[in-house]
């Protein structure tokens, strides 16, 4: 039979750990480049994440889409200020509200913003 | 005043680390602080000399901050990072050919925290490893201290099983010569870590 006491006492004498005067110090290093690791991911992705956009900007731009946006704005203004009118007119609305199409495409977007906060903070919550 | 999330110094490895898992670093800094000194001994006794040892120490720890999620628990959070850290001087070892096992592995640092008896068996460990032939040396520290079998050790050195079995079975002889020389086996080929 192999000597099975003596390989008791080895893994027991392997797994007997040394204490390391600088163990602290170690342990500061190690936190330390995971700090460099985790801010050099984050630096990779922001500048990532700019180049992207950048390209994405030059290439709506390229594409003409301002112009077509402009129109389509003009009719959609056209568009929300007739209905406004017929609104008003069936006294559905009241005549002193300031509802134009401005108005309706600010609260378009805060609604968005406030989408976004709800969002974070669902996925923060769960 | 003390931060809550903090986690406490009594806290079990095991909370740690889904600490850890989840992002935690304060969990894995207490981590390190537990293991730090098992894992760099490790690497000292396999023959890494201090500065590599302990460069290699802080790669396996951060493999093991990467991979946390991939800790089952089957065994303790430090023979896990003790074999992350052995395959990596493994591969380090067997990548640059400068790297020899040296002769002479370095003295490892005065232990504090150990009982008299403990400690007087750690220097006899030490002073025994250091007599051993480097592929010896190197196949017993893979197999009791990195907790590899004969396979994954062969597999790691890219060597023979065979070849990995002699060599373990005759760094156990000359150890147990040295550290126990009262008790000598039969000559059967031993069947743990196989």
């Amino acid at each position: 039979m192999p000597d099975r006491r003596f390989e008791i006492d080895l893994d027991r004498w392997f797994g007997e750990a040394p204490a390391f005067a600088d163990g602290d110090l170690f342990a500061l290093r190690v936190e330390a480049r995971l700090d460099r690791g985790w801010s050099f991911r984050q630096l990779l992705i922001g500048g990532l994440g700019v180049v992207g956009g950048l390209i994405l900007v030059a290439q709506i731009v390229g594409s003409g889409v301002a112009g077509r946006l402009n129109a389509v704005t003009a009719q959609s203004k056209d568009l929300v200020a007739s209905r406004v009118a017929d609104l008003t007119s069936l006294h559905i609305l009241s005549a002193g509200l300031p509802l134009n199409g401005k108005v309706i495409w600010m609260s378009a977007g805060l609604a968005a913003v406030a989408l976004g906060f709800a969002l974070t903070r669902a996925i923060k919550e769960f | 005043m003390a931060d809550p999330s903090a986690p406490s110094a009594s806290a079990h490895d095991l909370e740690l680390v889904a600490l850890a898992a989840a992002g935690g670093r304060a969990a894995f800094g207490e981590l390190v602080r537990r293991h730090g000194s098992a894992v760099r001994g490790l690497l000292r006794r396999m023959g890494a000399v201090p500065s590599l040892a302990d460069d290699l120490a802080q790669d396996a720890f951060l493999a093991a901050f990467e991979q946390m999620g991939e800790f089952r628990g089957e065994g303790t959070f430090q023979a896990w990072v003790k074999r992350i850290a052995a395959r990596l001087y493994v591969k380090r070892w067997r990548k640059d050919a400068r790297l020899e096992l040296m002769a002479e592995p370095p003295e490892i640092e005065a232990a504090t925290t150990l009982g008299e008896g403990a400690a007087a068996d750690r220097i006899d460990l030490d002073e025994a490893l250091r007599d051993l032939p480097g592929a010896e040396r190197m196949c017993v520290c893979l197999c009791y201290g990195g907790g590899l079998s004969h396979a994954e050790v062969a597999a790691a050195l890219n060597t023979p099983l065979g070849t990995v079995k002699s060599h373990v079975k005759r760094g156990l002889d000359r150890l147990r010569r040295k550290m126990a020389p009262g008790r000598e086996p039969d000559g059967e080929e031993f069947e743990a870590h196989a």
